[in-house]
């Protein structure tokens, strides 16, 4: 009995059940003792690290769910449709953890619902609030044939599926067009902070920037996701594809990196990076851990076409995307508002137990719904095809 | 039509006695105690910058860069001139404070359902016909409350009268102007106001100008996004016809043989 016991204590068992006591531990501080127990957030830095990391970076990452359904349903690149499911899944995912976060963050969180009947359309984050909403429905639309299809009632499964698919192509459309305003609003609304950023981020092109960087950092998980799925939960995908996503992210860096600086020479802000300021030292942080590391990794085929070193080369890809969003929210205002922030403990705790739940909700939709293709040889039970037409058979 | 209303704050008359802030305060219900900076119970303070006496209170921006960012609208500006804040709309988000160029809306970390604090001009007072609480507690007239108009008259006559002033009305035309106005001996930039991030453009502007391009870009995206997706059910349309006429052929040429 002991030894049974004994055997289902593993190593992330124990850290998943650490997260989850201090992430809950922290959630009650944060609810019932308020802003001042639970952050080190201040009248000069308003916005911390559950802005930073729980919203930008969630969105952010989240954003190959509408990439990769661009390119599989509006382009055509079928190539990539045995990834599709997966990825929206993390979309969708992230985006239902970015809705819990947003509870934490607002001061008074059973209003959340102001931004749905109260209007501002001059206030960025109002446009911000009314694209999540409405892309995380999207995404529910798009996902709900891996739930619909499990369930037990014929009749009623085949209906919805063929009304869902008759309206596919136009929801999708709609979702990569809402994606794109939300992912580069997330960057509007730091224009408004002008005079407070650091030159090495302030510019009028910030939301244009966070589009661009999105896209590879959401393909980067992507990967990351697939990667730890075909190890761990009897997967099995095509790793060309991966190593594809590879050179599209190494391609999309590039642009983006292109584009960044042509961003800091045309603002002459370059000059900031060269002084000796913790902001500069943020910067090259930045460049080196998403752009320098990865565009160099990512342009050898021993990189790209080894599971494991493409899954190291992404997650170096997400890590600097977390550090260009934190630099972006927190980093480059300290100066300007004069203060130090350290987020308290139990912001990152309750941020992590949020990730934590998401990752643990995305191993078992793996596990038990039909998102990317089982190793087992037990033929696939979809009603919807390969090719994304009802099955004939 | 209602004049817009305006305070002026002479920095060369101010004494430091700090009875704008104490009236602020009892108005308020606020404990009179001074404090070093605003908060969210000192919606103004007299700040002492080099030995001189500078008073730091919400501007009043005609276009305000707070009420433009509230996601739910809860911040505007009155027709009389004061920039308000409506508690039952606000949901916490903290925005505003990101936003203010001149860093004044407060939070009340403490309380477990917190709202925005700032200065809101007296409005119900200025609503009734009075003037300001601050501008009726200054000893010295460093404070004065009147129509906006009459008070920007009031400062050039006081500058052109005196030469010891700066000839500047800081709050006039910086960021759009708004209805508080400082006038003062002592270069402004040596008692911390930092130059205007915009200049004369009200901040707002700043994000205008990216959501001013959004109908366009979307627009246009969902034009290429369905011309591309036509160009591929095109192609995969193409394809079939043609497997089935190969099809066919081999049939017929099975049949034959």
């Amino acid at each position: 009995m002991i030894a049974r016991i004994k055997s289902e204590i593993t190593l992330w068992r124990v850290i998943i059940a650490i997260i989850f006591v201090t992430g809950l531990y922290a959630t009650y501080i944060r609810f019932f003792e308020g802003f001042r127990a639970s952050t080190n957030l201040s009248d000069q830095m308003p916005w911390g690290l559950w802005v930073g990391l729980g919203t930008l970076c969630g969105i952010g990452l989240s954003a190959a769910g509408f990439g990769i359904s661009a390119a599989v349903y509006l382009l055509g690149m079928e190539r990539y449709r045995p990834i599709l499911r997966a990825s929206i899944l993390i979309s969708f995912l992230g985006y239902l953890t970015v809705m819990v976060g947003y509870l934490y963050e607002i001061g008074l969180p059973w209003r959340f619902w102001h931004p749905i009947v109260m209007w501002n359309h001059r206030s960025m984050l109002f446009d911000v609030c009314i694209c999540i909403m409405t892309y995380t429905t999207v995404l529910t639309f798009e996902f709900a044939p891996a739930v619909i299809e499990k369930l037990p009632w014929k009749a009623f499964r085949e209906t919805v599926l063929r009304y869902h698919h008759k309206i596919l192509i136009a929801v999708v459309l709609a979702g990569v067009l809402l994606s794109s305003m939300h992912q580069s609003y997330l960057g509007g609304l730091f224009l408004i902070a002008r005079g407070k950023i650091h030159p090495l981020w302030y510019s009028q092109y910030m939301h244009a920037l966070f589009y661009l960087s999105a896209i590879p950092a959401g393909l980067a998980l992507t990967v990351m996701a697939i990667y730890l799925s075909m190890r761990s939960l009897n997967v099995r995908v095509d790793f060309s594809i991966l190593s594809d996503c590879g050179r599209m992210i190494q391609m999309l860096l590039i642009v983006y990196a292109f584009f960044k600086f042509l961003d800091l020479v045309s603002n002459q802000a370059l000059g900031y990076a060269f002084q000796r300021t913790s902001e500069a030292g943020y910067f090259w942080l930045e460049v080196l851990l998403f752009l320098a590391i990865p565009i160099f990794l990512l342009s050898y085929d021993f990189v790209r076409s080894n599971p494991e070193r493409l899954y190291w080369t992404s997650a170096i890809v997400v890590a600097g995307f977390m550090v260009d969003r934190l630099n972006v929210s927190i980093n480059s205002l300290q100066t300007a508002m004069g203060t130090h922030y350290v987020p308290k403990w139990t912001e990152l705790a309750s941020s992590v137990l949020v990730i934590a739940a998401g990752v643990i909700a995305f191993r078992y939709a793996v596990i038990y719904l039909d998102i990317l293709p089982k190793m087992t040889a037990k033929p696939a039970t979809r009603w919807i095809s390969n090719a994304g037409v009802p099955a004939q058979a | 039509m209602t004049k817009q209303k305006a305070m002026l704050i002479d920095i060369k008359r101010c004494i430091g006695c700090l009875s704008c802030e104490t009236a602020c305060k009892q108005l308020h219900g606020f404990s009179t105690a001074p404090e070093p900076t605003l908060s969210d119970t000192a919606f103004t303070v007299v700040e002492t910058r080099g030995g001189t006496f500078v008073r730091k209170v919400c501007m009043h921006c005609n276009d305000p860069a707070c009420a433009s960012a509230c996601p739910v609208g809860a911040i505007g500006k009155t027709a009389m001139g004061p920039v308000v804040y409506n508690a039952d709309k606000c949901i916490g988000c903290r925005y505003c404070m990101l936003a203010c160029p001149y860093q004044v809306p407060r939070y009340q970390w403490t309380k477990l359902a917190p709202f925005v604090k700032k200065c809101d001009m007296c409005a119900e007072r200025v609503e009734a016909g009075k003037p300001t609480a601050c501008a009726e507690a200054c000893p010295v007239e460093a404070t004065i409350f009147g129509d906006r108009d009459t008070l920007i008259g009031e400062a050039w006559t006081r500058i052109r009268d005196d030469s010891s002033y700066v000839p500047r009305i800081y709050g006039l035309e910086e960021l759009g102007g708004g209805s508080v106005l400082f006038v003062s001996d002592v270069p402004f930039e040596k008692l911390g106001f930092k130059p205007a991030p915009t200049g004369n453009q009200p901040m707002p502007t700043l994000t205008a100008s990216a959501l001013g391009d959004s109908p366009k870009v979307v627009i246009m995206g969902g034009t290429i996004l369905s011309a591309l997706y036509w160009v591929t059910q095109r192609r995969h349309e193409v394809a079939l016809a043609e497997a089935e006429e190969k099809a066919t052929i081999n049939r017929s040429r099975g049949k034959r043989s």
